[in-house]
């Protein structure tokens, strides 16, 4: 029984309070190439180690950075992180989305891309000797699965069969799709977090109860993107509408559901969100679920037995 | 620094060292790669590249090319296809070659999602202005090493369309780079999609003269075909007959190539002439080029003075002509 941290394998007891869909700094391909957004490792530093120190404090224990290959994932950064501040760190391999892969991965079969997922689940990430512990996958801009997408799709199905990784998808549109590749490739949908099911822009158009009842897990992991916020993302949405959602959901599918805030430490490539970070989770939604009347035992389901038992890797 | 005996009034062209005169460019390759990586090829977990060894083969080419004769090579790869700065500021201090590195990019398939869906709604790919404003920094406070610092001025603008192109987005990077080209005074290569003329128009309507454009490809097949070689120098610009060496069912052969030549100078053309080989000093993630840096001096032009190109024109070929094209132009 493990999970792949960036610091080598943990038994899924030592998670505990899982961040399961964040961002140390995520960027565009491209974007290093554009001194607006540059900060030094200081600042860096500055601006995400008190975060991940408060999530610590918080009481969380691990934070799942879904960055993916070509959007700034720094595995050797995430190393030195984890090790200061005491959060566990999983990296993931995969990409956001098909419109998040360069040239190098967007010619690419399903068969090569597979091995380079494997190959970073198995062996490692780069030279790092890191190994990833999730894959990410995603739906580009646009709505609707591409050709690419629906490439990385595959490869990614079939690098959780081979290593026994779960995956984690950038948007729960299209599931239908989506889930038509996963059936057949042969992976159970427990193995896939269908994320961003609660964002303002897709919610509307997300299957939640229809994916959960396919055996998928859904993911809310989009809290604190609100509308409430001095300036909001056009993905943001009203706090207590999301909520509202939320509970709806859990109300029936508590055990397919997983939640996290998809905040970045310090941003690469964009601006950001003033006042948005992990530790929504800890500061605004625990106590918005125990005022909504939820106790310890839903969250500890919430927050560390779903996510145990998604990020432990299959035999 | 070699700068430093120049006068503010001297022409200069910028090299990775900084800017040195234009008279001490001697023969130059005008289209070559040093090290070219297709993006994303980085993160490949089957291929990698040791700086040491790429170094080696780097510096043992430029040294052949400079036992050849050549003096200068342009890296026409742009900012985003393996381009490392400090590599080769060392190979430039190490073989004594100046180096003028690029700006710019194309075509579409290389850019990353930044310029092609970035994070608003709708994901509007960039506008020719914001490429203009990113390829004009990087002459005008130095190029850059993602994410960490500037060094030295470009000294070229590059871009490239798909060969069915351009795109929407490849007609705003020749835009950007016209613009980034006028704003500067570093030269513009265009690497045309499916018509050269049409393509070096929109340079054109940017403002941006014809002799500070070089149009790349044109002993493609497709273009020979067209005229358009002709049809190019005549509007002004630099002709880069810049696959020397290379035969395939894309491009002419040397032979036509180098009769191609003596046409363009029987019809007064040689001022317009460029040879090149876009041959790749080390390829990671894309098939390699391997060609002597030295081949167009070497192979290619005694078979276009055997045709009949006077070794003065041969010269102005290879000498004259890059000067004038790489030359930086006052813009106040």
């Amino acid at each position: 029984m493990r999970v792949n941290t960036v610091l080598g394998p943990i038994s899924p007891e030592e998670l505990g309070f899982v961040a399961v869909h964040e961002h140390i700094g995520y960027g565009m391909p491209g974007s290093e190439l554009d001194t607006r957004w540059w900060k030094t490792p200081e600042e860096r530093y500055a601006e995400t180690v008190p975060k991940l120190r408060a999530f610590h404090e918080h009481g969380g224990g691990t934070f799942v950075d879904v960055t993916g290959i070509c959007n700034g994932r720094d595995v050797d950064y995430y190393k030195s992180l984890s090790a200061k501040t005491g959060v566990h760190i999983v990296a993931c391999t995969g990409f956001v989305g098909g419109d998040t892969a360069l040239q190098h991965f967007a010619r690419a079969s399903v068969d090569y891309l597979t091995r380079q997922f494997v190959h970073e689940i198995t062996v490692g990430i780069g030279g790092t000797g890191a190994r990833a512990g999730v894959i990410k996958v995603g739906v580009s801009r646009g709505g609707r699965l591409t050709e690419l997408d629906k490439r990385i799709y595959r490869a990614a199905a079939r690098a959780a069969l081979t290593t026994g990784v779960p995956i984690l998808t950038h948007l729960a549109i299209d599931a239908e799709n989506a889930i038509a590749i996963f059936h057949e490739e042969g992976l159970p949908l427990d193995r896939v977090l269908f994320g961003h099911a609660d964002d303002g822009v897709n919610a509307e158009q997300t299957r939640d109860t229809w994916i959960a009842e396919q055996g998928g897990r859904v993911g809310f992991d989009t809290f604190g993107y609100e509308t409430e916020l001095e300036d909001p993302p056009f993905w943001a949405r009203p706090r207590k509408e999301r909520l509202d959602h939320f509970l709806r959901f859990t109300a029936v599918h508590l055990d397919k559901a997983l939640a996290s805030a998809d905040a970045n430490c310090s941003p690469l490539g964009w601006p950001g969100v003033k006042g948005h970070t992990v530790n929504y989770l800890f500061e605004v939604l625990l106590p918005d679920l125990r005022d909504a009347g939820w106790d310890e035992a839903a969250i500890t389901t919430l927050f560390v037995r779903n996510p145990a038992d998604f990020l432990t890797i299959q035999s | 620094m070699k700068g430093s005996a120049m006068t503010a009034t001297s022409p200069t062209v910028n090299t990775v060292l900084g800017p040195v005169p234009a008279d001490d460019l001697g023969v130059v390759a005008v289209h070559e790669a040093l090290l070219s990586v297709v993006p994303g090829a980085e993160h490949a977990y089957d291929l990698s590249l040791d700086r040491a060894e790429v170094f080696a083969i780097l510096t043992r080419k430029l040294a052949a090319f400079r036992n050849q004769g050549g003096r200068t090579i342009v890296d026409s790869t742009g900012m985003f296809h393996g381009r490392d700065v400090r590599l080769y500021e060392a190979l430039s201090r190490s073989t004594g070659v100046h180096i003028v590195a690029s700006t710019g990019m194309g075509p579409e398939e290389t850019l990353g999602g930044y310029f092609l869906t970035p994070q608003t709604n709708p994901p509007t790919p960039w506008p020719a202005q914001k490429f203009a404003d990113l390829f004009t920094k990087e002459v005008t406070e130095g190029m850059v090493v993602p994410r960490v610092e500037r060094r030295g001025p470009a000294g070229l603008v590059t871009t490239a369309a798909d060969h069915a192109g351009p795109t929407a987005t490849e007609e705003s990077l020749f835009r950007g780079a016209a613009r980034t080209a006028l704003a500067t005074g570093v030269p513009m290569s265009l690497r045309y999609g499916a018509d050269a003329v049409r393509d070096l128009r929109i340079a054109l309507d940017e403002g941006l003269p014809a002799a500070r454009v070089v149009v790349g490809g044109l002993d493609r097949r497709d273009a020979v075909a067209a005229g358009a070689p002709l049809a190019i120098a005549r509007a002004g610009a630099y002709v880069a007959l810049d696959h020397v060496g290379s035969e395939d069912d894309a491009h002419v052969s040397d032979r036509e190539r180098a009769a191609l030549v003596v046409d363009l100078a029987e019809a007064g053309h040689v001022d317009r002439i460029l040879l090149s080989c876009n041959a790749i000093g080390v390829a990671v993630g894309l098939p390699d080029h391997d060609l002597p840096y030295g081949y167009v001096a070497s192979t290619f032009v005694p078979l276009a003075t055997s045709l009949g190109l006077s070794d003065e024109d041969a010269r102005r070929v290879l000498v004259d002509n890059p000067r004038n094209l790489l030359t930086v132009r006052s813009t106040s």
